[in-house]
């Protein structure tokens, strides 16, 4: 093997274990709860794998957090933090609403694109303020993002109480579903070309940032300004181009998770945590968008695992965030062997 | 009809019970980052001394014996915190993240397992203290000097952290380690040391306001109670450029904002309830609004979130 595919594979056992240890821990608290772990072990692992149904959860699941995590992935390399996915995506969720409630008249082919556009554009408007903020004021995007992710909340939650509640909801907060010729159309077993669909985004931006001057630049202007103003890189420029990336495919991500999967909206898709879930993927990733593709698959199979093990041993199904929150100190632990002390150093050959 | 007087004392004396949890997270935060470690995972830590401090109250009957609870669960999350950032040099900002997701879930957890066995929870308060005198000032009296006690401790912590800062030498160990980790060293002063401590006493502060949270208001609990409150603390203290007054008056601005659609639509009622959302960010929205203004001018310290390793 070369050097290159050892560090890698060693960068991905690590991570590996990072996340069973969290897992592991996880379990104490499902014990805790009143759960029994050995069945939680083979809720998580092996449930989502033994039915197309968990197969098909997998996949939503991967689509959703892949399309976040390249946005938040490319604005870590320019060394912005995209905490706002989560708010990022419910407006994109809200938007593809909005066009179908108010921009019905058109045909259909246009109109499915219309919903994918404003549900981009929306995403793109909610990281707006915090970029420009950051470029013009030098204010920290990390709390400004946090913070429309609850504007996002009221949003979204305003939205389907008015504006784009379903003409059949009997009053109750939640939207209409699409007719059929409005959504991806389905490959198998509800998968739908969703799925190719995000791929080609992952493999454009795969091209955009790991193999053209644009990726190297966000790195440069990620690593010191000052050395990219020596380099003539026009670090506002690179900062507000992959912000408005970052926030619109976040966006984009809400019209994929309703178009290729649930068709409608609801208060609880508001509740998710997608949007962190995907930062945890672009951490394990290691910010490379190819390294991205796998994190977000195996976090989205963890995550849907850890989700049916909540319901199947009859515990609150918030344990998820615990071990969510475990999971990733785990990934931190692991970033810090690896980088930090000599069992990394030897294990990697630096 | 309600007259435009009673409205503003009620807005204003709103305002005094809300701010303090804000003013609570928001003090510990300055001294910590002003020490150079941003901690996101406050609102995490909050949720947790929130739900302490209600299981203890319920089942103790003792209010102040559940702030102590909150608190040694506070100074436990802090440590590790401050073990894992300040120590070891973890990434502040997703460590934050992690202590916030750990904590949202198992709050809830705890909460489900106790409710489960004591489906009806009493809660015992802390009663308001008329302060002799001041109390009885018109239109001032009932807003600021008939709270809970707490309210005052968290006036007090403003000042208090103001004068360390700014008045005695500890307080420019803290300032000096945020500004220049190097030099501070060179000086004799041990960085990592006054950074966890620091982080400690930002953990302390916010578990009293979690704490608050039960007491002042809630008396109850549910999934993400604190709902965002701690994130807002964080933004606060930036528009503050990391003063300890500016930051009071800020947390007061905000809470006047949040006080003023609360009474708008508890007044108002039904006819607005549909757009009861809409009101409810305004207080955010402002809050971002505001940056332009006063944050322009914000400077943080220079190694905030820049882990220190002696050489």
């Amino acid at each position: 093997m070369n050097s290159r595919g050892r560090k890698a594979f060693i960068i991905i056992l690590f991570n590996f274990i990072a996340v069973i240890l969290g897992i592991v821990s996880g379990l104490i608290i499902i014990y805790f709860a009143g759960g029994s772990p050995i069945r939680a072990i083979e809720a998580i692992f092996f449930d989502p794998l033994s039915s197309s149904s968990g197969i098909q959860q997998i996949v939503i699941r991967f689509i959703a957090l892949y399309t976040m995590a390249l946005g938040i992935g490319l604005a870590l390399k320019a060394g912005l933090w995209n905490i706002g996915a989560q708010g990022q995506f419910t407006v994109g969720m809200v938007m593809v609403f909005v066009a179908y409630v108010y921009l019905r008249y058109l045909h259909p082919v246009g109109l499915f694109f219309v919903m994918i556009l404003l549900a981009t554009v929306g995403g793109m408007v909610w990281i707006l303020a915090p970029a420009i903020l950051r470029i013009k004021f030098g204010a920290n995007e990390i709390v400004i993002t946090l913070l429309l992710n609850v504007v996002a909340l009221y949003f979204g939650t305003y939205m389907i109480n008015g504006p784009i509640r379903g003409s059949q909801s009997f009053g109750y907060p939640i939207t209409d579903t699409l007719p059929q010729y409005l959504t991806f159309p389905e490959i198998t077993q509800g998968i739908t070309y969703a799925l190719p669909f995000t791929l080609a985004i992952g493999v454009l931006l795969y091209l955009l940032v790991e193999r053209t001057p644009f990726g190297m630049h966000a790195r440069v202007v990620g690593e010191s300004l000052e050395t990219s103003l020596y380099a003539g890189i026009n670090y506002s420029r690179i900062m507000l181009i992959t912000m408005l990336a970052a926030g619109g495919l976040a966006g984009l991500a809400g019209a994929t998770y309703i178009m290729g999967y649930l068709k409608h909206l609801d208060a609880g898709q508001f509740g998710t945590s997608f949007g962190l879930l995907a930062i945890i993927a672009a951490m394990l990733g290691r910010k490379n968008m190819l390294g991205i593709a796998f994190s977000s698959l195996f976090v989205g199979y963890i995550t849907i695992g850890t989700e049916e093990m909540a319901v199947s041993v009859n515990v609150p199904t918030s344990v998820v965030f615990a071990m969510e929150g475990i999971m990733l100190a785990g990934v931190l632990l692991s970033t810090f062997i690896l980088e930090r002390t000599k069992i990394g150093t030897v294990l990697l050959g630096e | 009809m309600v007259s435009v007087e009673n409205a503003v004392v009620d807005v204003l004396s709103l305002t005094f019970r809300f701010a303090p949890l804000y003013i609570f997270a928001g003090m510990g935060e300055i001294i910590s980052e002003k020490a150079g470690v941003v901690n996101l995972g406050i609102e995490g830590l909050m949720l947790m001394a929130a739900l302490t401090t209600f299981v203890i109250d319920v089942i103790s009957g003792s209010p102040y014996l559940a702030i102590f609870g909150a608190l040694a669960v506070a100074i436990l999350f802090a440590s590790v915190f401050g073990l894992l950032t300040v120590r070891l040099g973890f990434d502040q900002v997703v460590t934050g993240l992690a202590f916030y997701l750990f904590g949202l879930g198992f709050s809830y957890v705890l909460f489900i397992k106790f409710s489960s066995t004591n489906p009806v929870a009493l809660f015992t308060n802390i009663q308001p203290v008329n302060v002799p005198l001041l109390s009885r000032i018109p239109f001032l009296g009932p807003i600021i000097f008939s709270q809970n006690p707490l309210v005052y401790i968290s006036l007090i912590l403003v000042l208090a952290v103001y004068l360390f800062l700014n008045r005695t030498s500890y307080g420019m160990r803290v300032k000096a380690v945020g500004e220049n980790p190097v030099a501070a060293d060179n000086m004799g002063i041990n960085v990592n040391r006054v950074r966890f401590l620091a982080v400690l006493f930002g953990g302390i502060t916010a578990g009293l306001a979690g704490a608050y949270f039960e007491i002042g208001f809630l008396q109850n609990f549910q999934f993400d109670v604190i709902a965002g409150r701690g994130f807002v603390s964080l933004a606060l203290i930036y528009f503050a450029n990391w003063g300890p007054i500016r930051a009071l008056f800020g947390a007061l601005i905000y809470n006047v904002v949040d006080a003023a659609q609360t009474e708008f639509l508890f007044v108002a009622g039904p006819a607005f309830q549909t757009s009861s959302q809409l009101f409810a960010m305004l207080p955010y929205l402002f809050l971002v609004a505001l940056i332009p203004v006063f944050g322009r001018k914000a400077r943080p310290p220079k190694y905030l979130m820049v882990p220190y390793k002696k050489r």
